[in-house]
């Protein structure tokens, strides 16, 4: 099975996921008896892509620097059909990012492919195709057939570990495709993102409740999201008391949000929290109440003083994040 | 002669003036829509009661008492008018006299009145002007307000003194040859003894005259001022609505709308499309409406006793009734010169009364329960959420959100029905389903109505248990629903939505005549107010009772006993839930099953049908709070703390969230905590 | 300006997700059917630039591919403000017979704008927009947060992972919306239910189409395992547990 992977870079480095992405095509080369070929998008130094070797890819097409022209998945989507065709590949994988949502779909039209998203593991089959997804929203997994001789998919976040596979490595320059149009749209206006993650999509979230006695007391948990990267959110006594702002409220009259993972610290769980949070992939409860309402729903608890564990937690992360 | 003349003459004009403003009143009685009237026999009781016995009035003893004076008296003052007019027409003095000892009795509680009723009157000067009593204050009650209520007191004193002086003057001038007896007027006269006869005449002369133009033009300014409520009160108190307070008027039109959306082959004959749903403006109102809005006295007991209104929210009860008054004057002014299409791009809802007064309503019927001139308040309030909700989808989005929940998943909450029985997990008793019962040929007496809140709140699904030992223990013949349990509409109903209220009901009496249930027992106030004042609109009546009533019968009948001690060292107070209190008049049930349980007991500042709502009703559980000063829930929890308890007792399981979250709030988890009477009962009862 | 907003309809999301016999079907009895949350935003969003004065947006339509059960879901949409509805008569078997059908009605009618929401509830695809307007050849614009029309200008905010592009675009085009897109979604009055009944809801016979995936079973997760406690003392475990066996770390 000849694989082709999508892969972008920022400042010569790669973001984990395309690394997982990596280490699963090379997975999925040896389970079909196949080489992996990476796409990488817009322009970098030679020197920095090279370790791609060392995660199983063995060849690597390079874009040629980014002509200034804002994302336009129109056009990623030309090149990398062009690509496609030209190696005969007959699956091309993506990482799951909002680029690859773009551009993975239309590919799929183009190249005639069946498309799946979501992908969980190696295919269950390879003749015929099978791979398995998350679907109903987490509550319940469907086993799913490709039909058509290309396949295009786009891996589940987090699902798969980075194996290091070293293997010799070529890098080729290829030349934007013949023809690709000029974006009709123009970007007005560019922002980062500021420090604080938005809570509505933010995929790691951390809450306080009224356990956590006072709003002076917000910096544990200040400290636990940053570490996280993650946003800040809170119930509605705290909102109600004024130690949080509004907009921090989640539970039924606040917001409903279904991050992957919901921290709730100080919080005992009440129906109409636990309505706005009930979506989330796993919660993970602090609370000295072992009685607490919140360990009904969650999925790892700590009956504990949140004024020891949060700050123990931080420590914990930080060690694995570096 | 010439006196006779000129008095007709006066008489006349007074009656053409005053003819004048009932017909632009009943021009826009006209604009009102029907209402119906029946019970005649039960209305005139009430209307003895709570007009001509001021029993409302009475609810503020002290200063009731004054106001009972004034209206007594006037009543009695009244006669004595009818004869100084037909004195007037006829040219002559006294013209009842002929009536004897009957005659004495009207002159003497006349006299003695006129001096009681201006005593009263200088007592409710001195609240007004020195005392700056608070409840006469408010955003509604403008300059006018205040000085109307002055000009009539003002004008009731000089009445007094006009008819005391006419009284002694008329002693005065026919020494030892009077009609009639006055007590206050002969010490008066007896003081007076050597006043010139010539003088006497004049001041008499003056008395009537002043007395008797004083009447005529007091009679042709009451339509104008809040003393309408002179002529109003009396028909508006005959005309009450009958209806349990918790009651929300069904709506027909709606009801007809959502049986040809449910049951299409049964779809009625196409009529015409159903005019607005809901108020908008003064003329979508009732003439029922419009006569309560006529009889406000801006006495501003009904603001004062307000929930929302005492944490500072906008909302005023009184602020309804005045504005409605003001509203159809300015629309009905309007429509009689510009004719009946006439627009003037302002509503009564919107202009008058913002959505963030109506919004801050719990239905909980206080201002309804003091008014002394019984005029209903809410209800007024539940149409207008009603225009905002089926004609504009306008309510506030959780509760948009709330009613989404409602139809899709059939509970308030993102719950599905297939964990409707979660909650019997941990109980050693296994809990009868109706649909096993049946199937294996069973019929249980009783329905036990868990609720959403039994269901899925998780303190109280603890309730639910407990109330499952004590029917096991009582061997009570009954049954659940289980997954076949589904809201039944009330909160959307408080919220405005009619329609997803019929349509919930409409599935729950199917599932209820499919199972043949009669008899019922709730969990729940606000179900046991559904079931059994709304249910039967739509064709479907049972026997159903709050778990406290059940039990209470339990209770008499010896077969409910306290093992006692469990909570010898507390003291017990009771909270009435608004639904089965003010709402259905249900007080002493919850307090018998308490009085076998062996404690100290207590009663909050505001009990009964004084009570203060714990802020959940009307739908407030389920948004934000409106911008006020303070939280209802946290106002009740401090008046149960301030009156000594330890334990608030609640049998309602929005009360129980409010008073546990309200002693979380004021920091008092230490002194206090919040039990339902059935928790309460299986604690001390061992089970 | 006209806009079509793709409706996908899905169960209402507390329903227990159960399969029939042979694992290979949704078992739909009891199912309460909902339009997908995504869609309803993308809705609501639509109908609230259609109200503005001056933005240019006409029509609000709605289109679903499914079979005649779909209708009273789709009168939703029309009882909360869609000028009209169109249901092309087919149940589909995957994102691309949907993007098919729905490409196939677009070519035949004028429409400057057309949006669809991030996934639907059901099987959470993402994929149907993007392979519309590869069918149709528009431009499409993914992870949109926010969108406005001014006398026909197209102003969108995109989110990417870690930038906000404020993008002036030209019709026609393609949308794919996520969260942020509208605040609350509107609920039908019931003036609205009543009105809904006047509106047009087109049936259109299906093209021809192929789809490129199938599902062949299904299964269901594991019951909810009790809370799993972690010492207090060893909060490191918990790190571990969740990036090991939850994966969200």
């Amino acid at each position: 099975m000849s694989i082709l992977i999508y892969i972008q870079q920022e400042e010569g480095k790669f973001a984990q996921s395309f690394l997982e992405l990596a280490s699963y095509a090379y997975a999925l080369a040896n389970q079909t008896g196949g080489t992996v070929t990476a796409f990488v998008a817009g322009g970098a130094a030679e020197s920095d892509i090279k370790n791609l070797g060392n995660y199983g890819i063995s060849t690597i097409l390079m874009e040629a620097g980014s002509s200034g022209q804002p994302f336009d998945n129109r056009s990623s989507a030309i090149s990398i059909a062009s690509a496609a065709s030209a190696l005969g590949a007959t699956c091309v994988l993506f990482a799951d990012n909002s680029s690859s949502r773009a551009i993975a779909p239309r590919l799929a039209v183009k190249l005639k492919a069946g498309y799946v998203s979501g992908v969980a593991g190696l295919p269950l089959k390879i003749e015929p195709f099978m791979v398995r997804r998350l679907v109903f929203t987490g509550k319940a997994s469907a086993s799913i057939e490709i039909l058509t001789p290309v396949k295009v998919l786009i891996l589940a976040r987090n699902s798969w570990q980075i194996s290091e596979n070293q293997v010799a490595c070529s890098i080729e320059q290829v030349n934007p495709a013949a023809g690709l149009p000029i974006p009709e749209f123009e970007v007005v206006k560019v922002t980062g993102q500021t420090g604080a993650v938005r809570l509505q999509d933010a995929e790691v979230v951390v809450s306080g409740g009224r356990g956590l006695k006072s709003g002076d007391n917000w910096g544990i948990l200040e400290e636990l999201a940053e570490s996280l990267g993650a946003a800040l959110a809170c119930s509605r006594p705290v909102a109600d008391e004024g130690w949080r702002p509004h907009q921090e409220h989640v539970g039924q009259t606040g917001k409903v949000i279904a991050p992957n993972l919901y921290i709730a610290c100080g919080i005992s769980g009440a129906i109409q929290h636990i309505g706005g949070i009930s979506a989330s992939r796993v919660i993970v409860a602090i609370n000295k109440d072992p009685e607490a309402p919140i360990f009904q729903f969650a999925k790892y608890g700590i009956a504990g003083d949140l004024f020891q564990v949060v700050p123990q937690l931080t420590q914990a992360v930080k060690k694995l994040k570096s | 002669m010439a006196g006779q003349i000129i008095f007709a003459g006066l008489l006349a004009a007074t009656l053409i003036v005053f003819s004048l403003t009932i017909r632009k009143y009943i021009y826009r009685f006209r604009l009102t829509g029907p209402h119906r009237i029946r019970h005649w026999g039960k209305r005139l009781m009430i209307m003895f009661r709570v007009a001509i016995g001021q029993s409302r009035i009475f609810r503020r003893p002290v200063i009731g008492f004054f106001h009972a004076i004034t209206f007594w008296g006037f009543c009695i003052i009244t006669l004595g008018s009818l004869e100084m007019v037909t004195d007037g027409l006829l040219g002559k003095e006294r013209s009842f006299a002929g009536l004897e000892s009957v005659y004495d009795l009207i002159t003497g509680s006349g006299d003695v009145f006129a001096l009681l009723v201006l005593i009263s009157i200088v007592v409710f000067l001195i609240r007004r002007i020195v005392l700056n009593v608070s409840r006469f204050h408010g955003v509604e009650m403008k300059r006018n307000s205040h000085l109307d209520a002055l000009i009539a007191l003002i004008m009731i004193f000089l009445l007094m003194v006009s008819l005391l002086s006419y009284n002694t003057a008329y002693l005065l001038s026919n020494s030892g040859n009077h009609e009639g007896y006055y007590p206050v007027s002969s010490s008066l006269a007896a003081a007076l003894t050597h006043m010139d006869s010539a003088l006497a005449a004049i001041i008499l002369h003056i008395s009537w005259w002043s007395h008797l133009i004083l009447i005529f033009v007091f009679a042709n300014l009451l339509p104008y001022s809040k003393h309408f409520h002179v002529f109003m009160s009396i028909p508006n108190v005959l005309l009450s609505r009958l209806e349990p307070l918790g009651k929300a008027q069904n709506m027909d039109a709606v009801m007809g709308e959502v049986k040809a959306m449910l049951y299409p082959g049964q779809a009625p004959a196409e009529g015409p499309a159903p005019g607005r749903f809901g108020i908008l403006d003064a003329d979508d109102v009732t003439w029922k409406n419009y006569l309560d809005a006529l009889t406000c006295t801006e006495c501003g007991r009904c603001t004062d006793v307000c929930p929302a209104n005492r944490t500072g929210k906008l909302l005023s009860p009184r602020k309804i009734m005045i504005d409605l008054r003001a509203r159809m004057k300015e629309l009905g002014d309007g429509k009689k010169k510009n004719g009946l299409d006439f627009q003037d791009g302002k509503f009564y809802m919107g202009d008058y009364i913002t959505p963030e007064e109506i919004w801050a309503c719990t239905l909980c019927n206080a201002c309804a329960r003091e008014c002394p001139v019984n005029i209903n308040q809410p209800s007024l309030i539940l149409d207008m959420r009603r225009y905002l909700v089926m004609e504009k989808a306008a309510a506030p989005p959780p509760i948009n959100l709330m009613f989404s929940n409602v139809e899709n998943n059939g509970a308030p909450w993102q719950y599905g029905s297939h964990q409707r029985l979660d909650w019997t997990t941990g109980l050693d008793i296994p809990v009868p389903v109706m649909s096993d019962l049946v199937a294996q040929g069973n019929k249980p007496e009783y329905l036990l109505w868990i609720g959403c809140s039994g269901a899925f709140d998780d303190r109280y699904q603890k309730v639910a248990r407990a109330m499952i030992k004590l029917l096991h223990h009582l061997h009570v013949d009954y049954a659940v629903l289980g997954t076949e349990e589904t809201c039944n509409g009330d909160p959307a109903r408080r919220a405005g939505n009619e329609m997803l209220f019929h349509m919930q009901a409409f599935n729950l009496i199917d599932t209820f005549r499919r199972y043949d249930v009669k008899k019922i027992i709730t969990l729940c106030p606000h179900c046991f107010n559904t079931f059994l004042n709304e249910y039967p609109d739509l064709g479907y009546t049972s026997e159903v009772v709050h778990y406290t009533t059940f039990l209470e019968a339990n209770v008499k009948a010896g077969k409910l006993k306290s093992s006692g001690g469990v909570f010898k060292s507390d003291t017990i107070v009771f909270h009435d839930p608004c639904y089965l209190g003010r709402a259905n008049e249900v007080y002493q049930a919850p307090r018998t099953l308490l009085d076998i349980v062996e404690s100290g007991k207590a009663e909050m500042e505001h009990s009964k049908s004084f009570s203060l709502c714990c802020g959940a009703g009307g739908s407030q559980y389920f948004k934000e709070a409106e911008k006020g000063s303070g939280e209802v829930f946290a106002a009740r929890t401090g008046e149960a703390v301030a009156c000594g308890a330890t334990v608030i007792a609640s049998s309602c399981p929005f009360c129980m969230t409010m008073l546990t979250d309200g002693i979380k709030y004021l920091n008092k988890e230490d002194e206090i905590r919040n039990l339902d009477v059935a928790e309460i009962l299986v604690m001390d009862a061992g089970l | 300006m006209k806009t079509l907003v793709c409706l996908s309809i899905v169960p209402d999301t507390t329903t227990n997700i159960r399969f029939t016999g042979k694992m290979d079907a949704l078992d739909t009895t009891g199912i309460q059917w909902i339009i997908n949350p995504w869609d309803e935003l993308a809705l609501t969003r639509a109908l609230e630039i259609r109200e503005q004065a001056g933005s240019g947006v006409t029509q609000v339509s709605v289109i679903h591919v499914g079979l005649k059960e779909s209708d009273p879901v789709i009168q939703k949409a029309l009882a909360v403000g869609a000028d009209s509805a169109f249901r092309v008569n087919y149940s589909p078997a995957d994102s691309m017979e949907v993007a098919l059908q729905i490409a196939e009605v677009i070519k035949k009618d004028h429409y400057d704008l057309v949006i669809t929401g991030y996934d639907s509830a059901d099987y959470n695809g993402s994929a149907t927009g993007g392979m519309l307007a590869e069918l149709v050849g528009w431009t499409s614009f993914t992870s949109i947060s926010s969108l406005s029309v001014s006398d026909s200008m197209i102003t969108l905010e995109r989110e990417s992972d870690n930038l906000t592009e404020t993008i002036a675009a030209k019709s026609p085009c393609v949308l794919t919306i996520q969260k942020g897109i509208a605040k609350d979604p509107r609920i039908p009055s019931l003036r609205g239910i009543m009105t809904a009944r006047t509106k047009p809801l087109t049936v259109i016979e299906p093209s021809a189409s192929d789809p490129g995936t199938r599902i062949l079973t299904f299964e269901n997760p594991a019951p909810r395992s009790k809370c799993r406690m972690v010492d207090p003392s060893n909060v490191d475990e918990l790190v571990n547990l969740l990036r090991n066996e939850a994966n969200v770390l």
